[in-house]
């Protein structure tokens, strides 16, 4: 699904990644995890094609993103889903119409957008809420609206950057037990997180990077 | 495919959420649109006060004094047949003596001194207008030349350089027109970019879910069409009240005896600019979402 061949990323003369080669099968759950700075978020960035690699080739379901020009991110974002810590909400949009933004954007008719809406806010728990607008909602309640506009055009891939640094114990376990469930259904999903514990209660094969280097596959 | 409806919807909805940015929008393009009319509407009247006078324009061709008076109608009957002569008129030295007599005072002595034949017979030929440019009288004076006529007048320095200074202000025109467009494209398109920027969140969301360039634009097209649409109304009908204003005012206070009152422009102007307008609000909103979509992916 994923493939990363002699990866390096400099920004001027610092390297944020160094020579990464890594492979990420069709349907895995992967944690993307290493200190702050080490590129983790780099690494997600390339992936959803808001940089391109200096050096190396990156391979996303056999499309070479690397060499991708601009022309082609709607394409190969329409094809995943992409989680954010900070929720990356649109305030003045009901959570309903942020929800159906991924499935608007590729022109599907009204009656569809609304079925899907309602489908996925009940996967995620929020169903009958979506008439609300995201600043009346608990941090834990906007991520799980994040998490539906991210899987509602049924994505083959689910990348979330910190996906529970903004949330507590209870609402961090309440939306991996939803990235969980997507995976199941065999979405493939990377989790860029630096939280141990959540690692150790939810575990999946981990990529530890520390100052840009892969340490741990 | 995104339909029609969905464009038009989200137009009108931020349309609605950013309506002071918008009006601000509509009133730069309606001053610029304002400023390029007084200056349309001035030359237009200019352009007709001058069609006026080059119709006035005509040739003087003065007799020798040993043409006689059968040779001199055989003359005037050859140049009323040509095409290009609106009219001739065989002026005697006795019609020449009286004319000078009326516009010049205390010229009689003169004359009377010289004798009665002292100015030469002449023919006054006016030219049909197509024909009321320098270069096709200066040709029609030259084809006059001959042992006949000892001097062939059309005040040919002053036409030329009438010409030109009309010629200049028609340069100038064209630049002043040209800056002020590109002045208000950037203003509008700045005050567009405001309402881009001021979305950014959103936009930047639409990017990653995987929004086309042609998704996140068409509504922002539709808002400046709709700018352009507002700005084109209130200038034509500020431009009106302008016109209003300096027919009552200037006409009275310059005294331009002017054939006719300054009239307001013509509908084809009118269309133009109101297409300018809408064209300026499509343009602004076109730039200033492209300045967006060119930064970060």
């Amino acid at each position: 699904m994923i493939r990363l061949y002699h990866v390096t990323k400099r920004y001027g003369d610092i390297a944020a990644l160094r020579d990464i080669s890594v492979r990420v099968a069709k349907g895995e759950f992967c944690y993307i995890t290493g200190p702050s700075g080490a590129g983790k978020s780099t690494l997600l960035k390339m992936l959803y094609g808001a940089e391109h690699p200096t050096e190396g080739k990156l391979l996303l379901g056999g499309v070479d993103v690397s060499k991708l020009p601009r022309r082609g991110l709607p394409a190969l974002r329409r094809n995943m889903g992409i989680i954010f810590q900070d929720f990356k909400l649109i305030d003045s949009r009901t959570v309903a119409e942020n929800v159906g933004l991924a499935l608007e954007v590729i022109g599907t008719p009204r009656a569809t957008i609304d079925r899907r809406v309602q489908a996925v806010l009940g996967i995620v728990g929020l169903r009958g809420r979506g008439g609300e607008y995201p600043p009346t909602l608990s941090g834990g309640e906007q991520q799980r609206v994040a998490v539906a506009r991210a899987i509602v055009n049924d994505p083959s891939i689910l990348l979330a950057d910190e996906p529970t640094g903004n949330l507590d114990g209870g609402m961090a376990i309440e939306v991996m037990e939803i990235l969980q469930s997507i995976n199941l259904r065999g979405t493939t999903v990377l989790v860029a997180t630096h939280d141990a514990g959540l690692m150790e209660r939810f575990p999946y094969r981990s990529l530890r990077f520390e100052h840009g280097r892969l340490v741990q596959s | 495919m995104h339909s029609l409806q969905h464009i038009l919807r989200r137009a009108a909805r931020s349309l609605w959420e950013h309506l002071y940015l918008n009006a601000m929008a509509a009133l730069v393009i309606a001053a610029a649109l304002l400023l390029l009319g007084v200056y349309l509407t001035v030359q237009f009247n200019l352009n007709a006060i001058v069609d006026t006078w080059d119709r006035d324009i005509h040739v003087s061709a003065y007799f020798h004094e040993d043409v006689s008076q059968d040779r001199r109608f055989v003359l005037r009957d050859q140049v009323a047949a040509r095409p290009e002569v609106a009219q001739v008129r065989y002026v005697s030295p006795a019609d020449a003596r009286e004319w000078l007599l009326a516009r010049v005072d205390d010229i009689g002595p003169v004359l009377d001194e010289l004798g009665p034949d002292a100015l030469p017979a002449s023919l006054e030929i006016s030219l049909v207008p197509t024909q009321a440019t320098p270069d096709a009288i200066a040709a029609f004076a030259a084809s006059l030349a001959g042992p006949d006529f000892d001097d062939i007048d059309y005040g040919r320095e002053w036409i030329e350089r009438f010409n030109a200074f009309l010629s200049l202000l028609q340069l100038l025109g064209a630049v002043l027109g040209a800056l002020i467009g590109i002045a208000a494209l950037f203003l509008v398109a700045n005050t567009v970019y405001l309402i881009v920027y001021n979305r950014k969140d959103e936009l930047e969301i639409q990017k990653l879910v995987g929004a086309t360039p042609t998704f996140i634009t068409a509504p922002f097209l539709l808002e400046g069409a709709a700018q352009g649409l507002l700005g084109s109304i209130l200038a034509l009908v500020g431009l009106w009240g302008v016109h209003r204003l300096l027919v009552v005012r200037l006409q009275d206070a310059l005294q331009l005896g002017l054939a006719g009152e300054l009239a307001f422009l013509p509908w084809s102007y009118l269309v133009g600019l109101f297409l300018l307008g809408v064209g300026l609000g499509v343009a602004a909103s076109f730039l200033s979402v492209r300045r967006f979509l060119a930064s970060a992916p």
